[in-house]
């Protein structure tokens, strides 16, 4: 019988990484994928929809781009090569994972993993043993219990990837992140989308005036907020409205984007604590099972790509070196990268009085910045917001809507994770002119002091 | 010709002395036996006369500094006389503090006094050139104290600036390794430094209305509070109760007082029976008449009975040795005199030191029972109380009101366990209660 120092199953961001690293430190490292390297973020997550909304931007910025001088006849958006771009980025981002896991010398296997016990995983008809365990296998679309959710039309973020055709019109079903991409990437291209929503504002971990901005500035998109999805029928949606109306919206397509399940069926025989969220695991990632760790979506802790990527880090060096890294969840940075993007990183004030933290906030608008007046105008509209801790000024929060928030967000990251004070920002060069600017704008509005 | 005061010998297991107060300054006349000083043993407080006589040229040492036995603290001779100090003190710090390894692994003998208990020079000194506040140290050295190493940890220990300013704020201390990015020390992190126990930090101004009397801690009082807080902190005590027949006990004083003055008996106590009875007793329960020292456990044969005794300087417990063989007058003649020795001051270290085993008698202020205090490094306390009336029920169903003696036993549950101790504490009692037929024995 083959046997590993590391087993690891899924090759997510996670799991990869988990290999990846296991791998550079010299261990005999096994990598089972039941799919395609790379997993959801890879193939049906973070970069296809990346691709698909990159293009549908630029085909809205030069439809919109006649007030700076840009003007294009006969313009269209041709989703079949917009597909084959988005197909091309994610087999070269695949196959480049392929060749990653070669050079930290991972052996990959293609098959359904089936967890024998906390050292023996088989696939196929051959059984391979392990000292460690890395359970990787992601998540899954939940698709709720609604009459007609079963029907031909409603599709889940992995098939509507591979539509044919742009719909006429598209209701999305669940106002998280991945119903807002859509439904910003299929009005960009010209669908009439309508976002059904159970809570009163979309985007739960968004700050509560930006959720509201960014509906306002997503312009084609219909927002229903506090609306109850009762029927799924061959023409449409069915719902209840917040004054308890039963309403009916055509739809050519549903999208169902209301959440994701961890992933833990098979996992029986390794006898894992598993609560509703996922697989139970301490901040080491370490399961009950003591040489089994969970990473990634199914454990539940956070659903995002680089949370499972640092998850598979702490876990590594917990295996395999020191077992002084622990996992942090406080400056988790995230980001929707509809038109316009919002980003944010750490606490809202929301979470804060929830918490029962005393903070301090200002928002800035952007249109007083720069580079975002040249760029976007008067009229667009951008926030960026810094809370801060009321007696400590430690900076607990920072929140972004507008052009390349989610590429500044690492900053707020660093902030928060360094645990600086408002007086510390200040003190940081920000490059002139950029969008970053306005961090250190809302950090003096905060505290004019020098 | 100017002449150097030692600081005396004091028995043969005290190795250093702390000077609690000088009596005399420079310049002051002193004659052979003019108290210097009182110094304090681990035991006691001493006073150190002085050997010379002319005016006190120089004092060696400040008050609170431990000095080595033998070793000159004073110097006496010719007013104007030129002095050549070769002061030990500062190579006996140097000696203290040299060698960090040594000072964490193993304390030296030589412990430091109770005001530097905190910090070490070096570290103070250290410290005090980085500008680190000493309380926002994580002590690591014997005793809590913050020693060098401290200081180095918390030089290089990348603090966040929100940390740092919560530790200068607040007097928190920052553990050697964070849980933020690169081990970096969170605001969060931080703990309220570490106090030694035997120096503790206590609020710095009453807050009650009305004159107050401050009261230096030093002498016999510090040497007490030190002791007990080391047994309160270094020992599991469990204390049993229970109440002895004291008809016997009652009725041999009674006659001892009515007896004739020549056997020398009339002054043979109550106390001075239950030291006998658990002289007599501790022989057959040799786990009781012990040390414990963590790794190993000392058992005597003899008994050397400590005996709790107030005096105005401070409780002192003066050691009945051999007491297993001594009469019961022996017993009691050697009680008064040592109670007269620790009353008058003139107790030596010898004689305070060495018990086996402690009684504590307080039935005279009419306790009937108590906790005890283990008199470390023993094994067990005796707690005696006052004199009660209990009722018995004879087997025809009278009942009639017997006198108890209380006896309170605190034991250390590291060296003995509880079914031990109430066996050895109802052969205590059992003897008690026939002591008229033990004194045969």
């Amino acid at each position: 019988m083959e046997t590993y120092d590391l087993i690891v199953v899924g090759s997510g961001p996670g799991g990869y990484v988990a290999a990846e690293r296991a791998g550079s430190l010299g261990k005999r490292v096994l990598l089972i994928e039941k799919g395609y390297l790379g997993g959801v973020c890879t193939n049906w997550g973070c970069i296809p929809t990346k691709s698909l909304l990159h293009s549908a931007k630029q085909y809205r910025h030069t439809l919109e781009g006649e007030q700076y001088g840009l003007e294009a006849k006969g313009l269209s958006y041709n989703l079949t090569k917009a597909m084959a771009w988005k197909q091309d980025t994610v087999e070269t981002l695949r196959s480049g994972i392929g060749f990653l896991m070669k050079s930290n010398k991972v052996e990959t296997l293609f098959g359904e993993a089936q967890f024998i016990d906390p050292h023996h995983v088989k696939v196929g008809d051959t059984v391979y043993a392990t000292d460690f365990l890395i359970v990787a296998t992601g998540s899954s679309p939940f698709v709720p219990p609604i009459e007609g959710s079963k029907l031909a039309h409603v599709l889940t973020s992995d098939e509507i990837l591979s539509v044919e055709k742009i719909p006429e019109t598209l209701a999305i079903i669940g106002g998280g992140v991945i119903g807002v991409e859509f439904a910003s990437y299929f009005s960009m291209v010209g669908t009439k989308v309508t976002v059904i929503e159970m809570m009163d504002e979309i985007l739960p971990m968004m700050d509560g005036e930006f959720a509201k901005l960014m509906r306002r500035e997503m312009k084609g998109v219909d927002f229903k907020l506090g609306c109850k999805v009762e029927e799924i029928t061959p023409e449409g949606v069915v719902y209840t409205d917040a004054k308890g109306v039963r309403q009916t919206i055509a739809s050519e397509l549903v999208l169902m984007s209301v959440g994701r399940r961890p992933n833990v069926a098979g996992l029986e025989n390794l006898k894992l604590e598993i609560a509703r969220t996922g697989i139970a695991v301490n901040d080491r990632l370490q399961t009950n099972i003591a040489n089994v760790y969970a990473i990634g979506d199914v454990n539940g802790k956070s659903l995002l790509a680089h949370s499972a990527s640092r998850m598979a880090e702490v876990a590594i060096s917990n295996i395999f070196g020191t077992t002084r890294q622990r996992m942090r969840y406080n400056a988790i940075p995230w980001a929707v990268y509809s038109l316009p993007e919002g980003a944010g990183c750490g606490l809202t004030e929301t979470e804060a009085a929830k918490r029962g933290i005393a903070v301090k906030s200002q928002t800035v608008q952007m249109r007083s910045n720069g580079r975002f007046l040249a760029e976007q105008g008067k009229r667009a509209g951008g926030l960026v917001k810094v809370i801060a801790d009321a007696t400590t000024n430690v900076i607990l929060g920072v929140h972004l809507l507008g052009p390349y928030s989610s590429e500044m967000i690492w900053g707020a990251a660093a902030l928060i994770e360094a645990e600086l004070r408002i007086q510390d920002v200040k003190e940081i060069v920000f490059p002139h002119p950029s969008v970053s600017e306005l961090i250190k704008d809302a950090c003096f509005a905060l505290d004019h002091t020098l | 010709m100017a002449q150097q005061v030692v600081m005396p010998k004091q028995g043969n297991s005290v190795e250093s002395c702390i000077i609690v107060e000088w009596n005399v300054k420079v310049g002051d006349k002193v004659a052979i036996g003019d108290v210097l000083c009182s110094a304090e043993t681990d035991k006691s407080t001493i006073d150190v006369e002085s050997t010379a006589e002319g005016s006190v040229l120089a004092l060696l040492y400040k008050e609170g500094d431990e000095v080595p036995v033998m070793v000159p603290i004073a110097v006496v001779g010719e007013p104007g006389e030129k002095v050549e100090v070769a002061s030990a003190a500062p190579a006996e710090q140097e000696k203290e503090v040299g060698n960090l390894e040594e000072m964490v692994v193993a304390p030296l003998s030589v412990t430091p006094s109770q005001e530097s208990t905190g910090s070490s020079p070096r570290a103070r000194a250290l410290a005090s050139s980085l500008g680190i506040p000493l309380s926002s140290l994580y002590a690591t050295g014997p005793k809590g104290r913050v020693i060098e190493r401290d200081v180095l940890n918390a030089a290089s220990q990348p603090l966040t600036p929100a940390a740092r300013e919560a530790a200068l704020k607040q007097g928190l201390a920052a553990p050697v390794a964070g849980s933020g990015i690169g081990g970096r020390v969170l605001a969060s992190d931080l703990v309220s430094p570490v106090v030694a126990p035997a120096a503790p930090s206590l609020p710095s101004s009453p807050t009650a209305e009305g004159p107050v009397t401050e009261i230096p801690v030093k002498g016999v009082r510090k040497v007490t509070a030190r002791r007990m807080m080391a047994s309160i902190h270094g020992t599991c005590q469990l204390t049993l109760h229970a109440f002895a027949d004291a008809r016997a006990l009652k009725s041999l004083r009674a006659g001892f007082k009515a007896s004739k003055s020549e056997l020398g008996l009339t002054d043979v106590t109550l106390n001075d029976l239950v030291l006998f009875a658990v002289s007599r007793t501790l022989v057959d329960f040799p786990a009781f008449n012990a040390h414990f020292l963590g790794d190993k456990m000392l058992r005597f044969s003899s008994v050397h009975l400590g005996m709790a005794t107030d005096t105005e300087r401070g409780l002192l417990v003066p050691v009945i040795r051999n007491s297993q063989n001594m009469s019961l007058k022996a017993i009691s003649l050697e009680v008064k005199r040592l109670v007269a020795k620790c009353k008058e001051g003139s107790a030596t270290p010898e004689e305070l030191s060495g018990s086996t085993f402690t009684v504590s008698n307080v039935g005279s202020f009419g306790i009937e029972a108590f906790t005890p205090v283990l008199n470390v490094p023993e094994v067990a306390i005796l707690g005696v109380g006052t004199i009660v009336l209990k009722p018995n029920e004879a087997k025809d169903g009278t009942v009639s009101f017997i006198p108890h003696i209380g006896l309170s036993l605190t034991m250390d549950h590291q060296a003995v366990d509880g079914a031990d101790a109430a066996r050895f504490l109802k052969a205590l009692m059992d003897n008690i209660a026939s002591i008229d037929l033990l004194l045969a024995l």
